[in-house]
C-alpha cells in the first residue's frame, strides 16, 4: 500500500508488526441433530453464577430431550483454578470415559 | 466434540479473538444476555429460559458453517513491505490497523530492525513461543520489529527477547492479560545492564521519561497488543473494565542493596548476585506512596502492614485466595531499607511480620470474592481441598481472621526510588495470572565491543 506523500518528508518502508497464527483454521466438529438420549458434559471455570445456572439448564434440557444425560462440572474440576492445566488435559480422557457426546462450556465473562 | 461455549455479552468480542486464535473462527457461541452478576435470581432464571436455552440447543444442534473456516489467508513474511508513506501517512495507518498502542511509532524499516538483530547471536527467525489468545507465533524478528517501534535502542534487545521469553511461558498466562481486572505486566530488572544501559533505579524511577525505563515497558505492552492479540476496546479483545496504562520498567538500586548488605532482588528469585536478570510480573493496583518516619524499624513496618499491606493489599488478596496463587511486591525507598538493616531485620523478617500480622475475617474474603464472581469461593473448602494453608481454617468461626499475605516468601521486596525521601509503595500483582517469573538475560559474545559502539 502507498499513501499520498509530502514534499522534502523521508518516506518510510515498513514492516508487518504482528506475527502469524500458530494455528490453522478448521471447522467445528459435527454438531448433534437430537438431543434425546445423549451424554452432555459440563465444562466450567467457576465464575458468575454457574452453580445458578447450570442447574436450570439441566432441568430444562431433560423437560425437552428424553432420556438425555449430564456430566456435572464437578467432575472435571475448576478448569480456570491454580490446577487449570492438569485439569484441562485431563479433560479428552474423562469425556471418554463418560461416553459424552457434546459439551456446554461456560462462561466467558 | 461437539461443544456449545456459553459467553456473556460483554465478551463477545474477547470470544470472537479466543476462537479465532485456535483455529476455530466458527465455533458455536450461545450468548448469555447481558451482565450475569448484577441480575436478579428471577431474572437469571428468566434469561436462562429464554434466551440463553434456545441458543444453547442451536449451538449443539445447527449444523456448521464451514465456509469461513476453510478460507485461506494470506498473510505478509516477515520482511514484506507492508506499507510505504512518510511520517503522517505511516502513524495514520497503524493507528488503523490497530498495530500501535495511540501514540506515534518509530517507522518499523528492514534498516532499523537489522540494527537491533546485531544485539543477539539468536536466528531472526527463531521462534520464541506462542501468545493466546490471538495465538500468534512470537519471534525474535517481530520481538525487534515491536522494539523499534516502541522507542527502543538497539542494545535493549537481549532484554527485551528476556521479556518475550517470559511472557511466552504458559505459567505466566498471558492470555488472561486482557481479563477484567485490567493488570498490566511489570518488568523488574536486575544486574549490571541496568547501568549500562542507562536504566534509573532512583527518584521517579516509575515515571514516564527515561528512554530505557519507558521504552522498555512500553515495548512489552505493543507486544502484549500485536502478537497476544490485546487491541485496546471497545473493538478490540483487551477487556480491562477500567485497565490502566503500561508500566515502565522498574530496575533495583543494586549499589543501595549491597551498602545495607542485602542480596538483590535477582538472588530471591534463585539466580546469583551480578546476573542479569529479566523478572516480569502482573500488577493490578498500586499502593499510595506510603511515607514512614523513624529510626526505628518496627515502626516502618507497622506504616507499611497498615498501608501497603492491609489498605492496599487487603481487598484483592480476595482474590489471590481464589487462585491460591498471589505475589505482591514491595518497593522500599533506600533510606527505609537502610534502617531495616541498621535495626539488624533482613528481608526475611519484613515478610514475615506482614504474614503474621496483616489479617482479614474469612467471611469479607468470601463477600469480596463473591462479588468479584468467584460465586463459589469458601475459604474453609479452598483448605479442605490444599489450596489454602491449615492457617486459613483454624477454627469455624466465619469472622475467623485469616492471613491477608499467603505466603511470606511469596511477598516481593525491591529497594528503589528516591534516596533522598522516606517513601515505599506496593504493588498488588493480579494471581495465577502474571505471576512472577524470571529469565537470564542472554548477551551476546560481543556485548562490549558492541555496546561501546552503539553509545558512541
Amino acid at each position: 500500500m502507498t499513501a499520498v506523500t509530502h514534499v522534502n518528508e523521508p518516506q518510510y518502508e515498513v514492516v508487518w508488526p504482528l506475527g502469524k497464527p500458530a494455528y490453522a483454521a478448521r471447522a467445528p466438529n459435527e454438531r448433534v441433530a437430537d438431543l434425546s438420549s445423549k451424554v452432555i458434559g459440563e465444562t466450567w471455570d467457576y465464575l458468575f453464577r454457574g452453580e445458578e445456572w447450570f442447574p436450570i439448564l439441566r432441568e430444562e434440557l431433560s423437560k425437552r430431550y428424553p432420556g438425555i444425560q449430564f456430566v456435572t462440572y464437578d467432575t472435571f474440576g475448576n478448569l480456570h483454578g491454580l490446577n487449570q492445566r492438569e485439569l484441562v488435559a485431563k479433560v479428552p480422557a474423562l469425556l471418554k470415559e463418560h461416553k459424552v457426546d457434546a459439551v456446554i462450556s461456560g462462561i466467558g465473562a | 466434540m461437539p461443544t456449545v461455549s456459553i459467553i456473556s455479552s460483554g465478551f463477545l468480542k474477547q470470544a470472537a479473538v479466543v476462537a479465532k486464535g485456535l483455529g476455530l473462527p466458527e465455533m458455536a457461541i450461545a450468548e448469555f444476555p447481558g451482565v450475569p452478576m448484577t441480575q436478579s435470581k428471577a431474572e437469571l432464571r428468566r434469561q436462562v429460559i429464554e434466551q440463553l436455552l434456545p441458543r444453547v440447543i442451536e449451538g449443539l444442534s445447527k449444523p456448521v458453517q464451514r465456509q469461513a473456516a476453510e478460507r485461506e489467508v494470506l498473510l505478509p513474511e516477515p520482511r514484506e513491505i507492508v506499507f510505504r508513506g512518510d511520517f503522517d501517512a505511516l502513524q495514520e495507518h497503524f493507528h488503523q490497523q490497530g498495530w500501535s498502542d495511540g501514540m506515534p511509532v518509530v517507522p518499523p524499516t528492514l534498516e532499523r530492525i537489522a540494527k537491533f538483530l546485531k544485539f543477539t547471536e539468536r536466528d531472526a527467525n527463531e521462534v520464541i513461543g506462542v501468545m493466546p489468545p490471538a495465538n500468534r507465533v512470537a519471534s525474535v524478528w517481530n520481538v525487534a520489529v515491536n522494539g523499534v517501534m516502541a522507542g527502543c535502542r538497539p542494545e535493549y534487545m537481549p532484554i527485551l527477547l528476556a521479556v518475550a521469553e517470559i511472557v511466552c511461558t504458559p505459567e505466566y498466562k498471558i492470555e488472561d492479560a486482557g481479563s477484567t481486572p485490567g493488570w498490566e505486566s511489570l518488568i523488574v530488572l536486575n544486574g549490571p545492564i541496568v547501568k549500562q544501559l542507562g536504566f534509573n533505579a532512583g527518584q521517579g524511577v516509575m515515571r514516564m521519561g527515561k528512554q530505557a525505563n519507558t521504552s522498555v515497558g512500553r515495548f512489552l505492552r505493543l507486544l502484549v497488543r500485536n502478537i497476544a492479540g490485546f487491541t485496546h476496546a471497545p473493538e478490540g479483545a483487551d477487556k480491562g473494565s477500567i485497565g490502566q496504562s503500561f508500566l515502565v520498567a522498574l530496575p533495583e538500586n543494586e549499589d543501595a542493596a549491597a551498602d545495607i548488605g542485602w542480596a538483590p532482588y535477582s538472588v530471591d528469585r534463585g539466580f546469583n548476585a551480578g546476573d542479569n536478570v529479566v523478572t516480569v510480573q502482573s500488577v493490578v493496583a498500586i499502593s499510595a506512596p506510603t511515607y514512614s518516619g523513624t529510626e526505628k524499624a518496627e515502626e516502618h513496618m507497622k506504616i507499611i502492614a497498615d498501608v501497603i499491606g492491609e489498605r492496599a493489599c487487603g481487598y484483592w488478596s480476595a482474590i489471590g485466595m481464589v487462585y491460591a496463587n498471589w505475589h505482591p511486591l514491595i518497593v522500599l525507598g533506600p533510606s527505609i531499607a537502610k534502617v531495616f538493616a541498621q535495626d539488624g531485620w533482613r528481608k526475611d523478617d519484613i515478610r514475615r511480620y506482614l504474614y503474621e500480622q496483616v489479617k482479614m475475617p474469612a467471611s469479607r474474603a468470601e463477600h469480596y470474592a463473591y462479588h468479584c464472581g468467584q460465586t463459589g469461593f469458601r475459604v474453609t473448602q479452598a483448605v479442605k481441598d490444599g489450596l489454602l494453608p491449615p492457617a486459613y481454617h483454624e477454627s469455624d468461626d466465619p469472622d475467623r481472621l485469616i492471613p491477608v499475605f499467603q505466603r511470606p516468601e511469596w511477598i516481593g521486596i525491591v529497594i528503589a526510588g528516591d534516596w533522598g525521601r522516606n517513601q515505599s509503595k506496593g504493588y498488588v500483582c493480579n494471581h495465577v495470572q502474571g505471576v512472577p517469573t524470571s529469565r537470564k538475560v542472554r548477551l551476546p559474545q560481543q556485548w562490549e565491543a558492541l555496546l561501546a559502539q552503539a553509545q558512541k
